[in-house]
């Protein structure tokens, strides 16, 4: 026989001034005969208090409960206290449920009479809905701790140094044969330069010491499933795709940095291969091989026109970080050839980092010009502009050198497709939530660090890499266990006619298709129980725990009364 | 007793949350410690941010209740740092904690306190904009949702008069006029510093006339008359005449001249006012007065172009030059336009973005710790250039905006980041 | 068709709240202890995604007189993008429900932020009027109910 205890907190005069409680009680015990069931129903003062949970506790106890109703404030006040009140019982927690007859009555209808008949309401459906509500088990799943990070530039191998340790190995792939990325081409980086380029090179020497750190070059990644804790991924050579290797890891990182914007190709900035035109990785390279910037003659450049925000226009977003970087080899131009012209083009100064600016104002007061433009076009080393006041010029330069917007590295759709997760539409990957969890990734256990991401520089690829392993870290612990949620989704294999409908929709690809049954099935420890999939379902297989129709249709029942 | 795991963050803003979240789910204790009556910090003052423009509380409020309601969380309101002596494994930390004169565990938030106070004053929460009680939380919806007790207004706290109006009103026994401030020392292995920042001071630059004229406001005074729970339910009302605007100057780079930086998120919030009053009042006439639109992040750009029909672009140069004054009954915006000529705008409201400074305990708090400033007064961050959150003392890290002007996003990134260093700082000394 | 019992029509309207955002804005309201018309009982999922068509159409044949579905602003969805299949789903629904020869006014959905408790109130409230300016669903009074 079903005996459900059913307890109305007066919460001191807001519910008990405002609702008749005894009423109530009344109410809910007339349901012993109509619903075949036992009832105890009292009242009590606070049942948040440590008072009111010893109570409870003694309550479920002694009575021999087997479903527990109350009726007070807010499930988001109190449901996780009373989760743990039934947790220290034999009581399952979730044949609990947490009325909220105050915010949603006591306090809103002013009519206590009305109030009363509305609390009744809530209350007999909260224990109609009780009775159709079944025992769920947390379970606990062993999780492997090592990590795969995918890309061995600084996102990479700063993850891998942060990750790295006596009870977590990590695999760190890249496609290339050597590890440093982009960021190693350069001759300097900001903000403090020389030191900054020897650091990066010191945390490469690091990386292909660090015997927790597994360095895989020459090799792609081919395949991933699984979810967090418990990945499996096939990798494979880059020059014979048929030699794979299988690892288990417990997650992964995406650092497979950008790529520029082939400024070439677009109309504004025309040019032929003998003249005189660079990007500013192209000069960056210039820079750390000759150690200065010169023609192919061989001689120094009299003039130089430095072209920002090229390919602004095509790919619709700020890069964030060329201003700073363009800025920096106008700078060096000058330093080193003071005779030198050197003229920036600039549109809106990106300069959102605390030392940005002063080194702006350094460049100016070194000689290097800025004129402020609204449109700028070249033709070889040609400049055609459109000044701020509608003036226009047009000049000649010995070298010009254009800085063009970051993008995604090559590659990224097709990884982001093997890995199952979403890009954003600038093509960069798409964070689980752009503000309060931007190293995330849809699916629990991939994260991403860099300028895969989007653009930015090193410091705040250090960031993001630090902040990954940071995640990472407290998420899996080598030798704890997670415990996955349980409210979630489970299709019922006779009604699933296999129309892959839920797949589409679930944002956390939580549903897999089993091509032997042809039906859909939930991943359990995927699934996040938002319930999308029980509303797209055609034929109604896909029932969301804790939350299924019955359950609330048993709210409806008394909402309709 | 410490065993060198627990950890302190001071400053209970985004980036000091998430960081006890995250280091609570390794079994450590954290403290943390908070200034004012409720956690959340700044962005809880934003009804919405950009660029998705989603409700700020929606996407707080899940974290402040984990945060208050997670069992190795200490959360201590109201209370400062005052010393902090040791070595990272062993810190001990002396706080202060101010009293509440409410007893948490006995307060159900009911609020039937407030009405029985006869003390009322300007809510400083509130930019001053709305007034509260003696014992008061600084807004509806606050975290803990339990009241403090102004001493220095209460009149019976600071003497001026018996009253216990509130103790009467109180169902639960909660106030306790006879509350101490205590102090408390806590052993700690390592601490994050969160504390945040602060909005320059624009009324230092006269020539803006804030002070002067009501019609004046910083960022700051905007955002809560935008929020629908703040002192204007989100009317949009002028101080001092319940009108609603007609046309609205937003100037950018306030103080970014003066200082020397740019604060990376203004221009991004001055467009969001843009749309909030578009999208409130309708028939506004609005314009962005900028110098350079900065929009750093990959969704930022887009963002910035869905308002652009919204507002007027007018671009601006020599910072130092655009000043505002009245005439008939109209604020005038005077600048300089792209080739140095005076123009200017009539409107009738106008708001001010200010550069992002240290908060106001920075350098003190700095001192504390043993710590720099670095030449702006931000902490500063060691490091060869590559550095992120450290200081120059092992164990002691830093994140958010304390350490410089920035976003959300880079406010939870680097708190993440400081995580990954607490939990790395004992590890090479693990056999 | 008026009828008598229009005067004392207290009209069962159900309203589908989604946990992070609307039912939020429902506790905010019911702090500051705005008047709230009790003819709405608040339904609580975890999205508004979960509302499946078929759960609506059931509530209006057992005789639920007006169905509020409410959940996060597009873009703020705590699960990515459940809102947009809901009003998706929604924009279907309205269809179904003119079919059947019941007025789609009685369905109605909004997008309420957890900082929104006023305008939760003034939302819940407006339908309420409406719902009673509109009478008793007809299916009541059908050979179905």
């Amino acid at each position: 026989m079903k005996k459900v205890g059913v307890y109305i907190c007066e919460c001191g005069p807001n519910i008990a001034d405002n609702v008749d409680i005894e009423r109530i009680l009344a109410s809910v015990s007339s349901m012993e005969e109509s619903e075949g069931i036992e009832i105890v129903a009292k009242p009590y003062k606070l049942l948040c208090s440590g008072e009111g949970q010893e109570y409870l506790k003694e309550e479920i106890e002694t009575n021999q409960l087997t479903h527990l109703v109350i009726g007070a404030c807010s499930p988001r006040d109190h449901n996780s206290t009373f989760i743990n009140v039934c947790k220290q019982t034999r009581l399952n927690p979730y044949l609990y449920k947490l009325i909220n007859i105050r915010e949603h009555c006591a306090w809103i209808v002013h009519d206590k009479e009305k109030a009363t008949d509305k609390a009744i309401q809530y209350i007999r459906g909260g224990i109609r809905r009780v009775l159709y509500q079944s025992e769920l088990h947390e379970k606990k799943l062993d999780i492997n701790p090592d990590v795969l990070v995918i890309g061995g530039g600084i996102a990479g191998i700063e993850a891998a140094l942060c990750l790295a340790g006596p009870e977590r190995r990590v695999f760190l792939v890249e496609k290339s044969d050597k590890l440093g990325g982009k960021a190693a081409e350069w001759g300097s980086l900001l903000p403090r330069q020389a030191g900054g380029v020897k650091a990066i090179q010191d945390k490469i020497g690091q990386t292909e010491a660090n015997t927790g750190i597994q360095v895989i070059t020459k090799t792609r990644v081919n395949n991933i499933i699984g979810f967090l804790g418990n990945f499996e991924a096939e990798l494979c050579q880059v020059d014979d795709p048929e030699t794979t290797t299988d690892l288990t890891v417990g997650a992964i990182v995406v650092a497979t940095g950008f790529r520029l914007n082939e400024v070439s190709s677009l109309p504004e900035f025309k040019s032929a291969d003998s003249d005189e035109v660079y990007t500013t990785l192209d000069v960056e390279r210039m820079l750390k091989e000759k150690g200065q910037v010169a023609l192919q003659t061989g001689e120094k450049p009299k003039s130089v026109a430095l072209i920002f925000c090229a390919g602004r226009e095509k790919v619709g977003y700020c890069s964030q970080i060329c201003c700073s970087t363009t800025i920096k080899i106008a700078r060096q131009i000058k330093e080193q050839n003071p005779e030198t012209a050197v003229k920036c083009f600039i549109r809106d100064l990106c300069l959102p980092h605390k030392d940005d600016q002063a080194f702006y104002q350094q460049a100016r007061d070194l000689g290097v010009e800025f004129v402020r433009v609204q449109t700028v076009k070249s033709d070889g080393v040609g400049v055609h502009y459109t000044c701020m006041d509608q003036s226009n010029g047009t000049e000649k330069f010995d070298m010009v050198i254009l800085a063009p917007a970051m993008e995604p590295a090559e590659g990224t759709t097709e990884l982001s497709e093997i890995l199952g997760i979403p890009l954003h539409e600038t093509g960069f990957y798409e964070e689980a939530h752009q503000t309060i969890n931007p190293v995330a990734t849809a699916t629990d256990g991939i994260f991403v660090a860099g300028t895969a991401r989007g653009p930015g520089g090193v410091t705040a690829t250090l960031n993001q890499a630090q902040a990954v392993a940071g995640k990472i870290m407290v998420q899996l612990i080598p030798g704890e266990q997670i415990v996955p949620e349980v409210k979630v989704s489970e299709i019922l294999e006779a009604f699933c006619m296999g129309c892959k409908t839920c797949l589409d929709v679930c944002h956390y690809g939580a549903i897999v298709f089993d091509e032997d049954k042809g039906i859909s099935v939930v991943k359990e420890a995927v699934c996040r129980g938002c319930g999308n999939c029980v509303g797209s379902c055609p034929s109604g297989a896909i029932q969301l725990k804790h939350f299924t129709k019955p359950q609330l249709y048993q709210e409806v029942i008394e909402a309709l009364r | 007793m410490s065993d060198g795991s627990q950890v302190l963050i001071i400053g209970a803003g985004i980036a000091g949350m998430e960081a006890s979240l995250m280091l609570s789910r390794t079994g450590r204790k954290v403290y943390l410690i908070e200034k004012l009556p409720l956690i959340g910090g700044k962005v809880i003052k934003n009804e919405e941010s950009f660029p998705n423009l989603e409700c700020s509380t929606c996407m707080v409020a899940p974290i402040q209740q984990a945060v208050l309601q997670d069992p190795n969380i200490e959360t201590l309101t109201l209370t400062t740092v005052e010393k902090i002596e040791g070595e990272a494994g062993h810190f001990t930390v002396s706080v202060l904690k101010k009293a509440r004169y409410v007893k948490m565990a006995d307060c159900i938030g009911c609020g039937m306190c407030y009405d029985p106070c006869p003390v009322s004053l300007d809510n400083e929460w509130e930019e001053n904009l709305g007034k509260r009680k003696a014992i008061y939380v600084p807004t509806a919806g606050s975290l803990p949702n339990v009241p403090s007790i102004d001493s220095l207004q209460c009149l019976k706290l600071s003497g001026q008069k018996e009253c216990s109006a509130c103790v009467e009103a109180c169902m639960f026994g909660a106030i306790d006029l006879t509350e101490k401030d205590k102090k408390l020392d806590i052993e700690v292995g390592t601490i994050i510093i969160a504390t945040g920042s602060d909005l320059y001071d624009v009324a230092q630059l006269s020539r803006l006339g804030y002070g002067k004229y009501p019609g004046v406001y910083t960022s700051m005074e905007f955002e809560r008359l935008f929020a629908s729970n703040g002192p204007t339910s989100g009317e949009l009302t002028m101080r001092d005449s319940e009108h609603q605007p007609k046309s609205v100057a937003i100037v950018h780079c306030v103080g970014r001249e003066e200082l020397g930086y740019c604060s990376g998120v203004c221009c991004l919030y001055s467009f969001k006012h843009a749309h909030f009053l578009k999208h409130k009042l309708g028939d506004v006439a609005v314009y962005n007065l900028y110098t350079d639109i900065c929009v750093p992040d990959k969704t930022h750009q887009k963002f910035v172009e869905s308002i652009r029909e919204e507002t007027q672009l007018v671009f601006y140069t020599e910072p130092t030059e655009l000043s505002v004054d009245k005439k008939d009954g109209m604020l005038c915006v005077n600048y300089l336009d792209a080739s140095g000529g005076k123009k200017s705008i009539n409107v009738e409201m106008v708001i001010l973005a200010p550069a992002m400074v240290p908060g106001k305990d920075t350098k003190k708090l700095a001192k504390i710790a043993g710590i720099g400033l670095d030449d702006k007064g931000f902490l500063a961050v060691d490091g060869d250039g590559l550095g992120t959150v450290e200081t120059g003392k092992k164990g002691i890290f830093i994140a958010g905006c304390a350490v410089g002007p920035g976003d959300i996003q880079n406010s939870v990134i680097q708190a993440e980041s400081a995580v990954s260093k607490v939990m790395s700082t004992f590890l090479s000394e693990v056999s | 068709m008026e009828s008598k019992n229009q005067k004392q029509f207290e009209p069962r309207i159900v309203g589908f709240l989604c946990n992070w955002c609307t039912y939020a804005a429902a506790d905010l309201a019911g702090s500051t202890k705005i008047e709230i018309d009790p003819a709405l009982t608040v339904i609580r999922v975890m999205c508004s995604s979960r509302i499946d068509p078929n759960l609506v159409l059931t509530t209006f044949f057992d005789g639920a007189d007006g169905i509020l579905i409410a959940g996060c602003h597009p873009g703020d969805c705590h699960y990515g993008k459940g809102n947009y299949y809901t009003r998706r789903r929604y924009a279907l629904l309205k269809e179904v429900i003119d079919t059947l020869k019941l007025d789609p006014e009685r369905l109605h959905l909004s997008w309420i932020s957890a900082a929104e408790g006023n305008r939760y109130a003034e939302v819940v409230n407006a339908f309420t009027d409406k719902i009673k300016k509109l009478g008793p669903s007809p299916i009541k009074s059908s050979s179905l109910f």
